[in-house]
């Protein structure tokens, strides 16, 4: 009986010292891992100091174990970003914060602001900066504005069944204007290619990958001459003749927009006498490059709500009004979408003169966008079209990474 | 081994901000866990954040009593000469290295932006970014092997996208960080006082070495706490400017009260220039500090004489 109890006692003595040994042994290790110093310390002081240094010393690694956690965390988020699925250029998540913090600068401000605007003796001639769009000279005569999502536009005189069919007559250029884009690299002295004629209808160095844009990745590094395979140019050749020998649109870097016009849309076709009848606005305004310089500018010109008012947007069968406004160049090089409130509001210019004389070819002649809630990019030079409709219109600096909404 | 006091330490008793108590009166009379110390620890887990954070995340192993009571009898030695000073709250300490990374995005992002303008050299010579006095130009920023060395050029749209997302985290966790110091009263170790101009100058002249004998302080210096202070309002300046170079017709009215959009972008840039220039002294002086200065930044706790005052008595001190 007592053997019994004894053994029962011895065994769990056994068993207590077992697990001290454990804890001791684990104890041990924990020590030997932490360094040579701080063993020393505990095992030779056994004061209390080590006991100190002991807490410090788990409480740092625990510290630096969430630390370590948190990093790659952090590392895994920029990499998520980094490496998403590009939408028009850039990763989705950036865009899609562009397009949270356009819906947060919309709520907030709802393009209200007025920009300031200066006495005209601070004004100065606006920079070039690109010529999409304007690669060739437009025949002032042939110019046409279409407009397209009027309200019973049949009511109007300047109704067409097919605003498309017109024809912009183009010629060489007769003056390359400054030559200031494009500028990255320094400009050699016995070139004699003018950046800005292109006069081989818009064939020149830029559809050729060469350098075509200041603002996008790569392609300004670009030089080398693409020699297309003589299938495909075949085909391209075909495809003018198909479209009655015209010069194929959408002939720049960000390519064709999804939202021009299919043949046989109809609209009006307004002349440069019918935008001149609106009141006529000067406005001196700073004018905002996305690239980062801006300009005290001279413009005069129509409101655009002056056009929207005289040309209203058909309403929808429940009876609100298309959301957006779309413009492209007469050659649908270049286009830009916006919503219809910003082109209501009341800074928003069909612009015709700058710095008090009328606009020259490369400016945008004969009518150009000066609209100061917006970057430069926006600010569409050559109107050909103006189209109101219920879906997002492309926007070619959108397509090359360039945010939708750009409102300042 | 023998000896580590586990559980008392664990009571609060080095790592409690009153100053230590004798062993002696823990280590007499009873074998078992002292009375006295027991409500110390359950204040302790219940009132400071740091504890219930590490209990929360890695729970800490309580040892049965009985071996608490074999390790008492064996401290019996004196107290310990040192202790463990809570000297950053986790808050700050997190927002912290959250700012590190998302301020360098901001920076990186900022220069990818900057190139498009900077570039344009052979035309128009950005006016902006440069050190000079109306037409005389000492230094344009920054020359071109500094862009190829950082592969900045034709990056805008991401440096952009970067930009305008990250802003937001800078944002929040700058609001996060200054009400953190205006509720939690952490404030009080940060802004500068009145002795502090004073301070900061014996401190940069120790520092130099032109001089010597810090003059005493608590948990900052008066250097510190100008340069934190200042950072803080840097953080806060970059965040109006950069709206107002955001938004410069929404808030025109900031816009111009900073002197009009190419002013606030000068700002907005001379002040990421100061968060590097912040970035270069701080590091230097962590490495000068040390070991222990800078794992407090990332444990909390810095090991510190057990005689000296505790920073409980600075924050709570009105």
């Amino acid at each position: 009986m007592s053997d019994g109890r004894e053994e029962r006692k011895e065994q769990e003595e056994r068993r207590k010292w077992e697990e001290k040994k454990n804890r001791d042994d684990d104890r041990d290790r924990d020590w030997e891992r932490e360094g040579e110093r701080e063993r020393r310390d505990s095992r030779a002081a056994e004061s209390p100091d080590a006991g100190v240094r002991a807490e410090s010393e788990r409480r740092t690694r625990r510290s630096f174990l969430v630390a370590a956690v948190a990093a790659a965390g952090g590392y895994g988020f920029y990499r998520w970003i980094d490496r998403s699925p590009g939408d028009q250029l850039i990763p989705r998540p950036l865009r899609k914060m562009l397009d949270f913090n356009a819906k947060v600068a919309r709520g907030v401000f709802d393009e209200r602001g007025l920009a300031p605007t200066y006495p005209v003796n601070k004004s100065m001639e606006l920079r070039t900066n690109g010529n999409y769009g304007l690669k060739m000279d437009l025949v002032p005569e042939s110019y046409r504005l279409q407009m397209v999502g009027v309200e019973k536009a049949k009511r109007f005189p300047q109704y067409v069944d097919d605003v498309t069919a017109w024809e912009y007559k183009y010629a060489e250029k007769k003056e390359a204007g400054p030559v200031e884009h494009d500028t990255k690299v320094a400009p050699k002295a016995e070139a004699k290619v003018d950046p800005n004629s292109d006069a081989g209808a818009g064939e020149g160095p830029m559809m050729q990958g060469g350098p075509a844009s200041t603002m996008v990745a790569g392609s300004g590094e670009k030089k080398e001459e693409t020699k297309l395979p003589p299938a495909f140019e075949k085909a391209l050749a075909d495809l003018k003749k198909s479209q009655g020998n015209k010069r194929p649109r959408g002939q720049e870097e960000a390519g064709m927009s999804d939202s021009t016009l299919d043949a046989g849309t109809p609209g009006l076709l307004l002349t440069i006498d019918d935008v001149r009848s609106l009141p006529h606005q000067d406005l001196v305004t700073e004018f905002k490059c996305i690239e980062g310089w801006s300009q005290v500018v001279h413009w005069g010109g129509y409101r655009l709500a002056d056009l929207i008012a005289k040309y209203p947007p058909e309403r929808k069968p429940d009876g609100s009004l298309p959301k957006y406004v779309y413009m492209e160049t007469p050659d649908g090089d270049y286009y830009c979408g916006f919503s219809l409130q910003a082109c209501k509001h009341p800074q928003s210019l069909l612009a015709t003169e700058m710095a008090g004389r009328p606009l020259t070819q490369w400016h945008g002649a004969p009518v150009r966008l000066h609209m100061p809630i917006k970057y430069g990019y926006k600010q569409i030079k050559r109107i050909g079209l103006i189209a109101y409709t219920d879906t997002q219109p492309d926007d070619y600096w959108t397509k090359l990474g360039y945010d939708w909404y750009a409102g300042l | 081994m023998p000896g580590i006091p586990e559980k008392p330490m664990e009571g609060g008793l080095p790592i409690a901000p009153e100053p230590v108590k004798p062993m002696a009166e823990l280590a007499e009379g009873d074998v078992k866990v002292s009375p006295q110390a027991l409500p110390i620890a359950a204040k302790e887990l219940a009132t400071e954040e740091v504890p219930a954070d590490t209990a929360a995340s890695i729970p800490v192993p309580t040892p049965p009593p009985a071996v608490v009571a074999e390790e008492q009898e064996t401290m019996r030695p004196a107290a310990a000469t040192i202790r463990l000073e809570k000297k950053h709250p986790l808050a700050i300490r997190w927002m912290h290295w959250v700012n590190f990374p998302v301020l360098f995005t901001m920076i990186w992002s900022g220069l990818l932006i900057y190139w498009n303008d900077s570039d344009n050299a052979y035309q128009h010579p950005h006016a902006v970014y440069r050190v000079g006095v109306g037409a005389l130009t000492l230094v344009r920023l920054f020359p071109p092997w500094f862009w190829k060395a950082i592969n900045a050029p034709y990056r805008v749209t991401e440096g952009l996208g970067y930009h305008f997302f990250f802003m937001w985290l800078f944002a929040i966790n700058g609001i996060l960080y200054v009400s953190y110091l205006l509720i939690s009263g952490e404030w009080r170790l940060l802004v500068p006082e009145r002795r502090s101009v004073r301070d900061a100058i014996q401190v940069t002249l120790v520092d130099l070495h032109l001089r010597k004998g810090l003059p005493p302080q608590k948990k900052y210096n008066g250097a510190q706490r100008i340069a934190y202070s200042a950072v803080i309002l840097m953080g806060l300046g970059s965040l109006v400017t950069g709206l107002s170079i955001y938004k410069p017709t929404q808030v025109h009215w900031v816009t111009t009260l900073l002197g009009g959009y190419e002013m606030a972008r000068w700002e907005h840039f001379w002040l990421t220039m100061g968060f590097c220039a912040f970035f270069v002294v701080h590091v230097v002086q962590v490495v000068l500090a040390g070991w222990n200065n800078f794992r407090s930044m990332v444990s909390g706790y810095e090991i510190v004489p057990a005689a000296k005052a505790t920073l409980e008595e600075e924050r709570s001190a009105r």
